[in-house]
């Protein structure tokens, strides 16, 4: 019984970080730097046609569906992509449309 | 023939390379004739720019973040006893900050109505008083007007109060960088790793 309760506590210590993070955070739990960061991006979403808002509500869907690891990944590679100068950025953009040509 | 409706359901697409080629030239020819849409999509790509060029996350040194809220409590500590302080003299000066206001205000209209730009048209039984009492209103819709519009979409700073649609989902405008760019991050090393040459459609990855 003794060794049940044990393998219980582990299981919910184990367990909390990863339904933490799939958890998204309340407005009030975040940072003030993050608070800015959302206010700001906000209002640039705002001037956004309705259709691309509607776009990145779902990508938010589905980003939010997805594992820690891969959301992880998806934050990695985008922390490579901002740190493109220009030029890099312009080839993986020609690069992103030949893909993107070959995808349909 | 395009037109600009179409056109400007275009633009963003088309900024984010993911408008196929045809369409693209179409665009492109329409907005070369156009000034309204090319200044549209000028706008629209600055707004974008700005979006692609904010990070998601900033490391803060520890050092600063506890000098930081050390500084905020010692604030805080020094305007509690500042507020403190000050309550016993407040409650003695505001009768005197009224009956000051009171003579101000009277002498004020008082030199209007003696300009003679603008008489006042006193109504008879009108007493100074009732001017008096007059005068504030008639300055109280512009200070309100003024406010409205310095309201949240007119500031940077953030507010107390978010909006709904910003309290309901924080995140997503958080992250909205990586949402603008997803397919791209999704396929990151496949983009990488395709090849330019030749005109085929390789990929390593």
């Amino acid at each position: 019984m003794k060794r049940l309760g044990i393998v219980a506590l582990l299981t919910a210590v184990l367990a909390a970080p990863v339904v933490r993070a799939q958890q998204p955070r309340p407005w009030h739990q975040l940072s003030p730097d993050e608070q800015r960061r959302a206010w700001e991006n906000y209002r640039r979403y705002q001037q956004l046609p309705e259709h691309k808002q509607r776009s990145l509500e779902e990508r938010y869907q589905r980003f939010q569906a997805m594992p820690p690891q891969d959301r992880d990944r998806l934050r990695q590679n985008y922390e490579t992509y901002r740190g493109f100068d220009p030029g890099q950025r312009q080839e993986f953009g020609q690069k992103y449309r030949r893909w993107k040509s070959g995808q349909h | 023939m395009m037109r600009c409706r179409r056109a400007t359901r275009w633009m963003v697409t088309a900024l984010d390379g993911e408008l196929p080629a045809r369409r693209r030239r179409a665009l492109d020819g329409h907005v070369a004739r156009c000034p309204a849409c090319r200044h549209e999509m000028a706008t629209t790509a600055a707004v974008l720019q700005g979006v692609g060029g904010l990070a998601t996350s900033s490391e803060v040194p520890g050092r600063l973040e506890q000098a930081t809220f050390r500084r905020v409590r010692l604030l805080a500590a020094a305007e509690a006893e500042r507020a403190a302080t000050r309550a016993w003299w407040m409650r003695l000066r505001l009768p005197a900050l009224g009956f000051a206001t009171a003579v101000v205000a009277t002498v004020a209209v008082g030199l209007m109505r003696g300009s003679g730009d603008r008489p006042l048209a006193p109504r008879p039984g009108d007493g100074g008083r009732r001017v008096v009492a007059q005068a504030p209103t008639k300055d109280k819709p512009p200070l309100v007007a003024s406010r409205e519009r310095g309201g949240p979409q007119a500031t940077a700073t953030v507010p107390a109060e978010p909006p709904p649609e910003l309290a309901a989902a924080p995140e997503l405008f958080m992250d909205l960088p990586l949402l603008r760019n997803m397919e791209k991050l999704e396929h990151f090393e496949t983009i990488r790793t395709t090849t330019l040459d030749d005109g085929e459609e390789q990929s390593n990855g």
